[in-house]
């Protein structure tokens, strides 16, 4: 079981849905980006809501603010000017229909406020506690509002706009009313005192608390000019005041709640905007500001800076359309169901994940996706509430590799070597001799060993942390008896496995080695190709350099792909659990170049394969192997396999491997073209099938059509049934019509 | 001959196979629903067309519950 905070630890650092840098550096924290999409859209009326919300007065914002947010506009960083912020709130002051203040039906307050000046800080603070209808005295030596705004030009404005804000509240202002002595606001629950530039502080100032604005005198707050802030500051700590003292009044305390507390070094966090085009300001046409339309294109020049790298770029994350920290809630969710009485949100979304750590790699916060929902997966595995047929079928491959499949052994008549070659359970299993000639020439270069087995990454993707830690053990006690030898990677998955679990074994990459050696000349089956890097390369230097090298011996030119190291599809399995996700991401992957690939991974070549691209693995450059021969089987990769181990076997001991017999080896199954590529795109192999029929024919359980002897049978194996329909086509020789399977389980007869 | 027009038996019974009602489970879910079966043995019948239709929609179904 897991606690929400093991879930959402790995999505906090996540931005998205944060504010914009413009926004952390406005004195309001007006949301801009929503500001500006409404705007850009004409929504005037919305626009102009969240204007008022978040300014009060957002006439008199529009006219003075100083506008820190441009200084903070990433568009700036394109070389353009930034957003004329003011210019579009005058015009959306301008152009909204209706600015009458909404009147709140709030019950009336007991609670009585005292506000020492009539400036903008005190206004700010009066008309926001007004709204929440408390009882509100302001006390004002001169005898009309305004403060350090009377002096301005425009002051006859300015009071219009005071004069419509406090429309549609309730508010007692007391002029020619100077207050010398707090003791005369002894009746009020709270004060404050904002009394402008040089105004009475009544010798408060050195107790002043910059952050909650309380001074030594309980109930008494300060802000505004008085304090030194700007007139824009003066407005945005008056609106932030009255909430402090709103929650002082309800609590006795004056604290920031955490939707007052604003980081400004956020100010500086910048998106990269590398798709952005540069768009020119707009230039008003009438020196009294922007048209209605003008205001629009100026807005829409808003770059909306929001991360959503992730979400942009990787398939599956736009398939769900889920935020990161939304994914995190639901891991921790989807372990608390209690079916049928509430049900997981999400199964599909988990198993449909590469785990190719390219939503981190792109990450200004290194938010790893693909870790958070290989912990659903674990977590999952180990309650026993896993959709275990979603990688059975790898789950029984790696339980061959590591059982029948498997040898470890030092070099022809040695007991431990310097190195040992760690081909991984797929190289042979696509070609043995990728893996024999790669030995071979090991074995004359270097004093090197073999390890066959699987590394457990069907395991890792499955979520089983049991039968990855018994894999683990059963490698490192392999790699123990032959001397604790530098590992000779060509697979990366097992190479990034063995980084993570187990980093105490060294390791190099064939590629690297291959590389270095001058005699080697790869053939050039390009001019000019793409490197394709499997997702499990990311960061791995060696290998990745090793490839480009041989490539390059070749004299192919190679091009770089825009973004790197990608899955092919293969990544977490994901096959059966989203077959048309899978497709998708191959299809992407495929059209990333039209050059042909140079691969080094037998996954992602597969994958190409399938998809008709032209890919060649460096190993058939290297050794002349073929690579545009047709894609062995399912059943032909596990024969590969044995056969790599029995001529290694042979080379090394000199001994005669007999792989483990089953009595339905001898079975000769006929399988048509069409019939094997359904069997192939199933996952059905035509060992199970063989097993199938030979139980079916030695125990007679099976159906049978009279009119032309065809057979149907089945057989469950651990948790998917699998279907033949057969017919005998000779001795032990069966034509095979029909392969297909169901994982749900028919209840057998009590 | 359409796989629909068949008429199975029963390769042990040799029965013709009729509706009955069959238990399923898939992962914690239980349901019945009549599928062709052995009258006699109870093995049960599951044509290609279901597994791969109803079936695997069925599956689904679950598997995201």
């Amino acid at each position: 079981m897991i606690k929400l905070e093991d879930a959402t630890a790995y999505t906090e650092r996540c931005i998205h849905g944060e504010p914009a840098s413009c926004s952390y550096a406005c004195p309001f924290h007006l949301d801009v980006r929503s500001f500006m999409e409404r705007a850009a859209a004409g929504k005037w009326a919305r626009a102009y809501k969240q204007l008022r919300e978040a300014t009060v007065f957002p006439f008199i914002v529009s006219v003075l603010c100083d506008q820190p947010c441009r200084k903070r506009c990433q568009r700036t960083l394109l070389g353009d000017e930034a957003i004329a912020m003011r210019d579009v709130e005058a015009a959306c002051v301008r152009y909204v229909k209706n600015r009458k203040p909404q009147s709140y039906a709030i019950p009336p307050k007991q609670e009585r406020i005292a506000v020492v000046g009539a400036g903008v800080a005190g206004l700010s603070c009066a008309l926001n506690l007004a709204q929440k209808k408390f009882n509100v005295t302001v006390f004002e030596k001169a005898d009309t509002w305004g403060g350090a705004l009377r002096d301005h030009d425009r002051f006859a404005e300015f009071a219009d706009e005071f004069e419509l804000q406090f429309s549609a509240v309730k508010v007692d202002f007391r002029y020619n009313t100077g207050i010398t002595s707090l003791e005369e606001l002894a009746e009020y629950d709270a004060v404050y005192v904002a009394t402008g530039e040089g105004g009475e502080s009544f010798g408060l100032l050195e107790s002043w608390n910059p952050e909650l604005f309380t001074t030594a005198e309980n109930k008494v707050f300060l802000g505004g000019m008085l304090t030194g802030a700007t007139l824009m500051e003066s407005i945005a700590q008056g609106i932030l005041v009255s909430k402090i003292i709103e929650g002082y009044l309800q609590t006795g305390r004056a604290a920031l709640t955490p939707d007052m507390q604003y980081d400004k070094n956020y100010c500086g966090r910048y998106l990269d905007h590398e798709d952005a085009v540069s768009v020119p300001l707009v230039v008003a046409s009438s020196p009294d500001g922007y048209t209605e339309e003008e205001a629009k294109q100026e807005a829409a020049r808003c770059l909306l800076c929001d991360c959503d790298k992730c979400m942009a770029a990787c398939e599956m994350l736009k398939r769900f359309k889920k935020t990161p920290k939304m994914i995190a809630v639901e891991v921790f969710a989807d372990t608390q169901v209690n079916p049928p009485y509430s049900t997981r949100s999400l199964t599909r979304q988990a198993y449909s994940c590469n785990i190719c750590g390219y939503c981190k790699s792109i990450c200004p916060e290194d938010v790893d996706i693909g870790s958070l929902l290989q912990l659903s997966r674990r977590v999952r595995m180990n309650a026993g509430v896993h959709p275990a047929a979603l990688h059975d079928f790898w789950l029984r491959e790696m339980d061959f590799a590591t059982a029948g499949g498997s040898y470890t052994a030092a070099p022809r008549g040695k007991n431990n070597c310097e190195y040992a070659f760690f081909p991984g359970c797929q190289l042979g299993a696509a070609n043995p001799e990728y893996v024999l000639k790669a030995y071979a020439y090991l074995d004359e270069k270097y004093d090197c060993g073999i390890m066959l087995t699987c590394c457990g990454a069907p395991a890792y993707w499955a979520g089983d942390d049991k039968r990855m830690e018994d894999n683990l053990q059963n490698i490192r006690e392999g790699w123990e008896k032959l001397g604790k030898p530098v590992l000779v990677f060509a697979c990366a998955t097992c190479e990034s496995l063995f980084k993570q679990f187990l980093p105490e074994i060294e390791r190099i990459s064939l590629y690297e080695l291959l590389a270095r050696d001058d005699s080697i000349v790869p053939a050039r089956p390009f001019a000019a190709a793409a490197v394709f890097d499997p997702c499990n390369a990311r960061g791995e230097e060696g290998m990745q350099q090793g490839v480009r090298k041989l490539a390059e011996k070749a004299g192919i030119a190679v091009e770089e792909l825009k973004e790197k190291n990608r899955c092919c599809g293969y990544g977490g399995h994901i096959r059966v659990a989203n077959p048309s996700l899978y497709d998708e991401i191959a299809h992407n992957r495929v059209r990333a170049s039209e050059k042909p690939y140079v691969v080094y991974c037998v996954n992602c070549r597969e994958v190409f394969s399938l998809k008709d691209k032209e890919a060649v693995h460096v190993l058939d450059m290297v050794f002349g192997t073929g690579s545009s021969d047709r894609l062995p089987t399912l059943q032909e990769k596990r024969e590969n396999s044995l056969e790599v181990k029995k001529k290694l076997m042979s080379g090394i001991e000199g001994t005669e491997f007999t792989p483990e017999k089953h009595d339905w080896d001898d079975l000769v199954l006929l399988i048509d073209e069409e019939t094997q590529k359904e069997m192939e795109q199933k996952l059905i192999s035509a060992g199970d099938l063989k097993e199938a029929i030979w139980l079916a024919e030695t125990t007679g359980k099976k159906f049978f059509d009279e009119s032309d002897g065809m057979c149907l049978a089945s057989m469950v194996k651990p948790v998917i049934t699998y279907w033949v329909q057969y017919k005998e086509a000779g001795p032990k020789t069966y034509q095979i019509h029909n392969a297909y399977y169901h994982r749900i389980r028919i209840r057998e007869e009590e | 001959m359409t796989e629909k027009e068949r008429k199975w038996k029963c390769g042990k019974c040799s029965q013709v196979l009729t509706l009955q009602k069959v238990v399923f489970d898939y992962l914690g879910h239980t349901f019945s629903h009549e599928v062709p079966a052995c009258p006699k043995c109870g093995q049960v019948f599951i044509s290609k067309e279901l597994a791969e239709g109803r079936i695997a929609e069925l599956e689904e179904e679950l598997e995201d519950k």
